[in-house]
């Protein structure tokens, strides 16, 4: 097995800071932030430009190439409900350290993106999810089922679709936490590849319970087989579980200095 | 090849019936494929399904023998690409070429290599028969070559001198190597009609594979590869590609043992066959042909060979008793250390190259380190006055002084006590003081 | 059906690490597959031989050594006549005399030494110290110090010691260093980190994970070389991506096999030759282990190894 990978949240036009710097194309906030992720133990970054009708694919070719221009190329995923957007980045886009992720299809209105990613040679998150919330997991396998056979069926291979079981918040929805993680553990059976946005679990948590619920929730994802998280790099706490938990998977060879690096 | 959850799912009824466990019959196909359920568990599945499906279950590598009584070898049966994810199962085989003309000058250098080595006794195990094309000579060479407690291998693609060889050496399990995209049909014939072994050789690794597929179209599948190419680097990317294809990518036609002959890509070279019979011990030759094997290439290829398939979980361990060193006498004094073989030999060759005449003395330790036996209280002054007893030490040595590891300098007071008359005195903690030690100790 | 070929090119690479200068530098590492896997992508930089000699000159009582060197009087001489030694990439001056449990050379003569053997030879250059870790604290600085401008590979530096051989030599005189573990690939890859945080750049420092002859434990230094290679391949572990440099001949020529003389077991045949064997084999095993380059003594052995890295690169 591969190492977990980090997919880092922190460039998202949600932050007042990072849309202001879109909207201005002011490389500085960016290029802080995914300097921050990086250092931090992030892999790939993430780029979410909001949905971006307008100016979207100018404002995507600008993004990826500002982040891998000055980061060594770094693997990026790209995430915008515009399409034209993501295939914009995507025609900029250096794969040396990776291919790019397309965030994300769903088995729904977004199932195309899939196609998208499969004429691109790209990496999809498929969100096994249509409209709302699976209400069991014999429907998330069902989405799962539908989006593997349709991206088969275009050439790609199982490894570059990145299922999503859907994090849920714990706050309203407690009851479902064993679900997500038993689907995980499916998806692993499966031999398949999984990611997630982690931090909706602790999503309107007190900010001090936050990491604490985030990295007892990784943990106990990776030891269902979850390979990928989008998430915070700059959390501490969550980032020594989560390489702890490659220690004890032995994704990752030890060393005494292993949280250091 | 490897079936994959797309392929299994096409076998399934697709019905979603759930009466699996699985919500959905991807979901399981894909569980299939990644070995987390069993085929069995669809009831819907046809008959010619299930067969598909555990044809392609089978073990990637077949485990194959040749040989006959003594001389029986075991080849393939690997399942891993590296030996720390599991234990390599089938060590290597040497054999040295043979031609009719040059027999009896190589069977000489041969038996003079026979040996014992950490419970394992080493010689060349197999006689490779070249065929130089004259039928009559070949024959016999194979009489010649039966009688001398090795296995044989017949390289030989003329498929007239292959039967009549077969005739005379068949009961002896030869190998027959000589299928080659010309002449497998009838050699198939051969190999089954004489229940050996069918080793094949192409030109190149794709030729290779399609022979392969070929003879197993025939309904043969002894199969040996040779995968000898023109050069050291063509043999080295087919040795490992073959092994890989089979382990890896799960491609069950290149799932056989191998042959390299490294004479034939570095012909007069004696030195360069070392390097290169040592390169495939570590990747991928099961059966490693070379032109000599005189005392010189056995030591270091045969200990590495011993190394490689040793088991991970198993360490070597040398059998207890007094090894006497730069030629000891009863008079000279004792040196004890473990059974574990690493540790044996680190130490004995520190003592060695001390050049002072000492009785190393071995006790039972279960095969662990200095400090691990110890912890385990199998290296304690009871087991080794127990040792001394069993091995009659003071019987046989007359000298009193026992020297133990720095590293169980704690034993000294105990052993005094449970070893009366002796004086115990503490080595360096680690065996690259020894040389010095001894020195200065003399 | 046809053989598909999956080759296994990784996006990970092994680190470049340059010693020596001018026309006759060398790079070891920079490959991306797995060791001498060329046919699953080219292989950029070979690995390399280099040849050991030693503050004593020679091993004079191997006869194929004693006439190779013959004529040479000087150290300077020696190291020449290695560097000329066909097959070798660069040479090894192995201070094994400056060990205090041993001749105990000061300091100042090692340097004197190793500043002899690099005027003498165009070729890069590494030192072995006295496998003593205080000492070698002390003579690599005041070699590194000497040697500037050389871009010398000092090997190696322990968890004892690299602190002081990191920020002098690595860091004060810019010369390359080799990491030092012994068969533990924990050990290795956090020496590794410590080198590291020290500020010393990947491109300054090489690894030897351990070494052991055929038929002594091999078996361990293989898993070791499987598995560090394994982690710097598919797992992408920058911590072990360094180079790999084994310092083959100590243990090849200190074993029974290459040690016993003729008189003492006249069935195994002359000593020189099993010493040779033992010093090929080992070296090798090293080389599909995935060690970048090798430190061999006899003559025959540079030759054949070198040859067997043009034959497989």
């Amino acid at each position: 097995m591969g190492k977990f990978i980090v997919i880092g949240e922190r460039i998202h036009c949600i932050s007042p800071v990072i849309k202001k710097a879109m909207e201005e194309k002011d490389p500085a906030p960016i290029l802080k932030r995914a300097e921050e992720q990086l250092a931090a133990g992030a892999t790939y970054l993430d780029v979410n430009i909001g949905p971006a009708e307008k100016n979207g694919e100018d404002l995507m070719k600008w993004a990826v190439t500002l982040l891998q221009e000055n980061f060594d190329n770094v693997p990026l995923c790209l995430d915008t409900a515009n399409r034209k957007a993501i295939e914009a980045g995507i025609s900029v886009y250096n794969r040396s350290k990776g291919k790019p992720i397309v965030n994300s299809a769903d088995a729904g209105d977004r199932i195309e993106n899939i196609d998208l990613a499969a004429a691109n040679d790209a990496i999809a998150i498929a969100l096994c999810a249509k409209t709302g919330i699976p209400s069991d997991n014999d429907e998330r396998m069902a989405y799962c089922q539908e989006m593997l056979e349709r991206g088969i069926g275009l050439g790609m291979e199982a490894e570059d679709l990145w299922f999503d079981p859907l994090f849920l918040v714990i706050k309203g929805m407690q009851d479902k936490q064993l679900d997500v993680l038993g689907f995980i553990k499916d998806l692993s059976d499966m031999g398949l590849n999984s990611t997630g946005g982690l931090s909706n679990v602790s999503n309107m948590t007190p900010k001090h319970i936050r990491p604490i619920l985030d990295s007892t929730t990784v943990a106990m994802a990776m030891y269902c087989g979850l390979t990928s998280a989008i998430a915070n790099p700059c959390d501490v706490r969550l980032m020594e579980t989560i390489k702890s938990a490659d220690i004890i998977k032995n994704n990752s060879l030890y060393a005494d200095s292993f949280l250091e690096i | 090849m490897a079936l994959k959850g797309l392929d299994i799912f096409k076998l399934t009824p697709k019905t979603n019936c759930k009466e699996c466990g699985n919500p959905t019959c991807m979901a399981f196909s894909m569980k299939v494929a990644q070995g987390a359920v069993g085929i069995e568990k669809c009831p819907y599945m046809s008959e010619e399904a299930k067969a598909t499906l555990n044809e392609a279950n089978a073990p990637a590598m077949k485990t194959l023998k040749f040989g006959a009584g003594e001389t029986e070898k075991t080849l393939g049966g690997e399942t891993v690409l590296f030996r720390h994810d599991k234990t390599f199962v089938s060590q290597s085989v040497f054999g040295v070429n043979v031609c009719a003309g040059c027999f009896d000058e190589r069977i000489a250098e041969v038996e003079k290599v026979s040996y014992d080595r950490i419970g394992e006794h080493m010689y060349t195990e197999a006689l490779n028969l070249k065929f130089s094309g004259d039928k009559a000579a070949y024959l016999e060479l194979v009489k010649k070559a039966m009688g001398h407690g090795r296995a044989l291998i017949l390289e030989c693609t003329c498929v007239e001198t292959a039967a009549a060889a077969l005739e005379i050496c068949a009961a002896e399990k030869p190998i027959l190597n000589g299928a080659t995209p010309e002449n497998y049909k009838e050699m198939t014939e051969l190999a089954q009609k004489n229940g050996v072994l069918l080793g094949i050789s192409a030109g190149d690794l794709d030729a290779l594979y399609d022979t392969a597929a070929a003879v197993e179209a025939l309904g043969y599948k002894d199969l040996v590869l040779d995968v000898t190419g023109a050069t050291a680097k063509d043999t080295y990317a087919n040795a490992i590609q073959v092994r890989r294809a089979a382990l890896k990518d799960k491609d069950r036609t290149f799932g056989y043992p191998s042959i390299v002959n490294v004479a034939k890509v570095a012909a007069g070279d004696a030195t360069m066959q070392t390097a290169l019979a040592s390169m495939f011990v570590l990747k991928y030759g099961s059966i490693i042909l070379m032109d000599s094997m005189t005392y010189a290439q056995a030591l270091p290829l045969f200990g590495l060979r011993q190394n490689i398939f040793t088991d991970p979980q198993k360490p070597m361990k040398v059998e207890p008793g007094i090894y006497a060193l730069n030629g000891a006498d009863e008079n000279s004094p004792c040196v004890t250390t473990v059974d574990f073989a690493l540790t044996y030999f680190i130490v004995s060759g520190e003592l060695e190259r001390s050049g002072v005449p000492c009785n190393l003395i071995i006790s039972d330790a279960g095969g662990y380190s200095v400090l691990t036996a110890w912890a385990a209280g199998k290296f304690s002054a009871g087991t080794i006055a127990k040792s001394f007893k069993e091995l009659d030490i003071e019987g046989k040595i007359k000298n009193r002084t026992l020297i133990i590891p720095g590293k169980a300098a704690v034993l000294k007071g105990e052993l005094e006590e449970q070893l009366p008359g002796w004086t115990i005195v503490v080595a360096p903690n680690e065996a690259t003081g020894l040389v010095k030690f001894m020195k200065d100790y003399k | 059906m046809a053989f598909k070929r999956v080759p296994q090119k990784f996006t990970a690479t092994v680190n470049e690490v340059t010693i020596g200068t001018g026309d006759k530098a060398i790079t070891l590492g920079g490959e991306n597959v797995l060791p001498l896997y060329s046919f699953d992508a080219p292989i950029t930089n070979k690995a390399r031989v280099g040849v050991q000699i030693t503050d004593a000159g020679y091993d004079k009582t191997v006869p194929a050594l004693a006439a190779y060197y013959a004529g040479a009087e000087t150290i300077a001489d020696i190291a020449k006549k290695a560097s000329e030694m066909p097959g070798a990439d660069f040479v090894v001056l192995s201070l094994e005399g400056a060990d205090p449990n041993g001749e105990d050379k000061s300091v100042e003569e090692c340097v004197a030494l190793a500043k002899e053997v690099a005027a003498a030879i165009d070729c890069p250059l590494a030192i072995q110290g006295s496998k003593n870790v205080e000492k070698d604290a002390v003579l690599f600085d005041k070699l590194a110090e000497a040697l500037q401008g050389k871009n010398v590979l000092m090997v190696s530096c322990k968890t004892e010691n690299y602190k002081t051989v990191s920020a002098s030599a690595a860091i004060a005189y810019s010369q390359k260093i080799s990491a030092e573990s012994a068969v533990d690939i924990n050990l290795a890859k956090q020496l590794n980190v410590l080198i590291s945080q020290m500020g010393v750049k990947a491109e300054s420092y090489v690894m030897n994970v351990g070494a052991a002859a055929a038929g002594y434990g091999f078996e361990y230094v293989a898993s070791t070389l499987d598995r560090v290679r394994g982690a710097a391949l598919t797992q992408d572990d920058a911590m072990l991506q360094m180079p790999i440099i084994t310092p083959v001949c100590d243990e090849a020529w200190s074993v029974k096999e290459s040690i016993v003389s003729e008189e003492d077991l006249p069935e195994w045949g002359a000593r020189e030759t099993r010493g040779v064997q033992m010093e090929v084999a080992t070296a090798a095993a090293c080389l599909a282990g995935g060690s970048n380059a090798v430190i061999l003594r006899h003559p025959e052995s540079v030759k054949t190894i070198a040859a067997l890295i043009a034959d497989l690169t």
